[in-house]
């Protein structure tokens, strides 16, 4: 049995695969709840109404899109260029961070003005956080993978650190914890308890998928990702265009981290990133890197996060929705592998 | 940064000796596993959530029999199935490494979170009694740290030992490295390149369960959601600072072993610099390595394994 490749990959294979991957994880994850004796048909009905059931819900799902949607698209930026941006995670966290600094110095400042400047910060901080492993790769080749996965345990401990320092509450009662930001600095709702944040990244998502499909530097990215040496032959530089994705990928990244402390959070804290950075990379990849695909996920996985998060209540453990989003992963590989390949059976003598 | 003055006690120093002997056993088990993976070519960022099901099983299965070196057994059993999916995804379908990796993290995670849920707070313990030899582990200094340790630790040596010698003494080790370093020269020399690296990363991923164990049954002593708290990572990084090869991961082990515990057990020294600010070093040394490694590669070749990432499909050789 030997695995060969179809002369017609499946056509719509992408979107079939995720939904391959969704039943597969549904099956399995049933067969968890079964054997652990949760009810099985009362946690699934309750995290859909949860998160698709009416109005109000579908509105907290579209909020948890938005990190995860901007995350999405961060990784899918860097992989345009063939970049692995592991520390989205990191630079979610230091974003947040800068923003929460830009929030100490403007906290007398009206809230649009100070919203502005901390989105504007987080965007920087993001940036900052990449730019050590942008720099390391372009200048010495070292692979981005390790060092910006790295980074995200450094950014933790960052917020740790001031979290039991220079920025800890006076008025926590000596609880550890930060300063809330300025009432002010936060994004106003649109619809339900949807905040504008949503409707930000949904133009964020918009500007990058013109800018990096359709725009003169997003085509040279293509051909830099493609082949490094045609890029060199038509005298793009390797280096400007590594560093140039890195720190954008770093920069919407960072970005998400402050939509999360205006829109949700109240207070910069060490689980503001929630695991979004990682989850982003699962994002991006059953969206194969594609800007609209990257929004599509991310609106069913924030529904399996917050839908996780409403299963609590039945006794059931909140970790459903992380093992869902693992198994549709894996689910969605198995199809699309299928669906370039097909399984022949051959006599193993002659195929070998 | 330092305030108070330095204060060095006998037991101060014995405590710290202790202390980074037993995280350097944790973290070099699953950074062994993560080196045979690696040097057969593939690369699993799913240590930490194999860790977290084997911390979890590992508590689980030890206090039902009350023997923690059951509870070790199938800490690494559970997490080598658990390694089996990434083996299948990205080994057999050649799916990529860092995303099947990644999301086996996810998957251990919520499925150690899951399944371990009702065994948080579990007052139940079989844990790991430390060895006691009379005579040589009354010896001072030496005895009361090197040789008064967990069984754990001794099983980590004698892994770290036996490792090294399968990689580089015997043909399964050179079979596992040519796999590594050129999957299509090796599967032309008539090694299975799938099989292979397979066995690699289920054998990776058990090694990673008996360090989650280590930790539930020894370290930490019990199970609870976050308890692996992101030592994972850190083993991945050690094996890049230890340059792929056994030894001197353990030596990285034992380093990086001494920043954790040197956070945990300053206080008795009368100094107080940041625990948190130390805490980051494991991470920054990892990256300087890796630029060092890279900078040099410029000159030598690089110690990583050259398959390292790229996954092998026969017809597209």
């Amino acid at each position: 049995m030997v695995l060969a490749r179809r002369e017609h990959p499946t056509r719509g294979g992408q979107p079939l695969a995720f939904l391959v991957g969704l039943i597969f994880a549904l099956v399995v994850g049933a067969l968890l709840l079964w054997s652990s004796g949760d009810p099985v048909v009362d946690t699934y009905q309750r995290m859909w109404e949860r998160s698709f059931g009416s109005a109000d819900v579908i509105s907290a799902t579209f909020n948890r899109a938005v990190p995860l949607a901007l995350a999405g698209l961060a990784v899918s930026i860097a992989a345009k260029m063939g970049l692995w941006n592991i520390g989205a995670e990191g630079q979610i966290l230091f974003g947040a961070t800068a923003a929460a600094g830009m929030a100490r110095i403007g906290d007398s400042w009206p809230g649009p003005v100070l919203i502005v400047a901390m989105l504007l910060a987080a965007a920087v901080g993001g940036a900052l956080w990449a730019l050590g492993p942008a720099l390391a790769r372009a200048e010495i080749g070292v692979s981005e993978i390790i060092t910006t996965l790295m980074l995200n345990e450094v950014a933790l401990r960052v917020i740790r650190y001031l979290q039991n320092g220079a920025w800890k509450d006076k008025e926590g009662f000596g609880f550890p914890q930060i300063t809330p930001r300025p009432p002010q600095a936060e994004l106003g709702q649109i619809w339900q308890r949807a905040h504008l944040g949503v409707l930000i990244a949904v133009g964020v998502i918009m500007f990058f998928a013109w800018f990096m499909n359709r725009s003169v530097w997003g085509y040279e990215l293509r051909i830099a990702g493609s082949s490094a040496k045609a890029a060199t032959y038509v005298g793009i530089s390797m280096r400007a265009k590594i560093m140039g994705v890195m720190l954008l990928s770093g920069a919407v990244a960072g970005f998400a981290g402050g939509i999360e402390l205006t829109g949700t959070a109240t207070r910069l804290n060490e689980n503001i990133s929630n695991g979004f950075g990682f989850a982003g990379i699962i994002v991006a990849a059953l969206a194969l890197m594609r800007p609209s695909g990257v929004l599509l996920v991310a609106v069913a996985f924030g529904g399996l996060q917050v839908g996780g998060l409403s299963i609590q209540s039945l006794g059931v453990s909140s970790a459903v929705a992380s093992i869902l989003q693992a198994l549709i992963l894996f689910g969605a590989i198995g199809a699309a592998v299928l669906s370039t390949y097909q399984i022949k059976l051959v006599d193993r003598k002659v195929a070998s | 940064m330092i305030l108070g003055s330095l204060v060095i006690t006998e037991a101060a120093v014995i405590g710290l000796v202790v202390a980074t002997i037993q995280f350097a056993t944790l973290l070099y088990l699953a950074a062994l596993g993560e080196t045979i993976t690696e040097r057969a070519g593939v690369l699993n960022l799913g240590v930490e959530g194999m860790m977290a099901i084997g911390a979890m099983a590992g508590y689980v299965a030890a206090v039902a029999t009350g023997s923690p070196w059951i509870g070790l057994l199938v800490g690494g059993l559970a997490a080598g199935l658990l390694a089996l999916v990434h083996a299948i995804t990205a080994v057999a379908l050649g799916a990529d490494q860092v995303v099947s990796g990644l999301a086996l993290t996810i998957l251990g995670l919520g499925l150690a979170n899951f399944l371990g849920a009702g065994y948080t707070n579990d007052a139940r313990r079989a844990l790991f009694t430390n060895i006691n030899v009379p005579g040589i582990s009354d010896i001072p200094w030496v005895g009361e740290t090197v040789f008064s340790a967990s069984p754990v630790t001794y099983v980590a040596v004698a892994l770290g030992v036996l490792t090294w010698f399968v990689l580089s003494r015997t043909s399964i080790g050179l079979g596992l490295r040519a796999v590594g370093e050129s999957a299509s020269t090796a599967d032309a020399a008539g090694h299975g390149v799938t099989a292979m690296r397979m066995s690699a990363v289920v054998i990776g991923g058990a090694l990673a369960g008996f360090s989650g164990a280590y930790l539930s049954l020894d370290l930490v002593g019990h199970w609870s959601e976050g308890v692996t708290a992101g030592r994972g990572w850190i083993a991945v990084a050690l094996v890049i600072f230890g340059a792929w090869k056994p030894g001197r991961v353990a030596a990285g082990a034992l380093l990086f072993g001494f920043t954790i515990a040197l956070r945990l057990r300053l206080q008795p020294f009368g100094i107080s610099f940041s625990p948190i600010l130390l805490s980051m070093l494991p991470y920054l040394l990892t990256v300087g390595v890796l630029v060092i490694i890279s900078y040099r590669a410029r000159n030598q070749p690089a110690p990583a394994p050259a398959g390292l990432g790229i996954a092998y499909r026969r017809e597209e050789r």
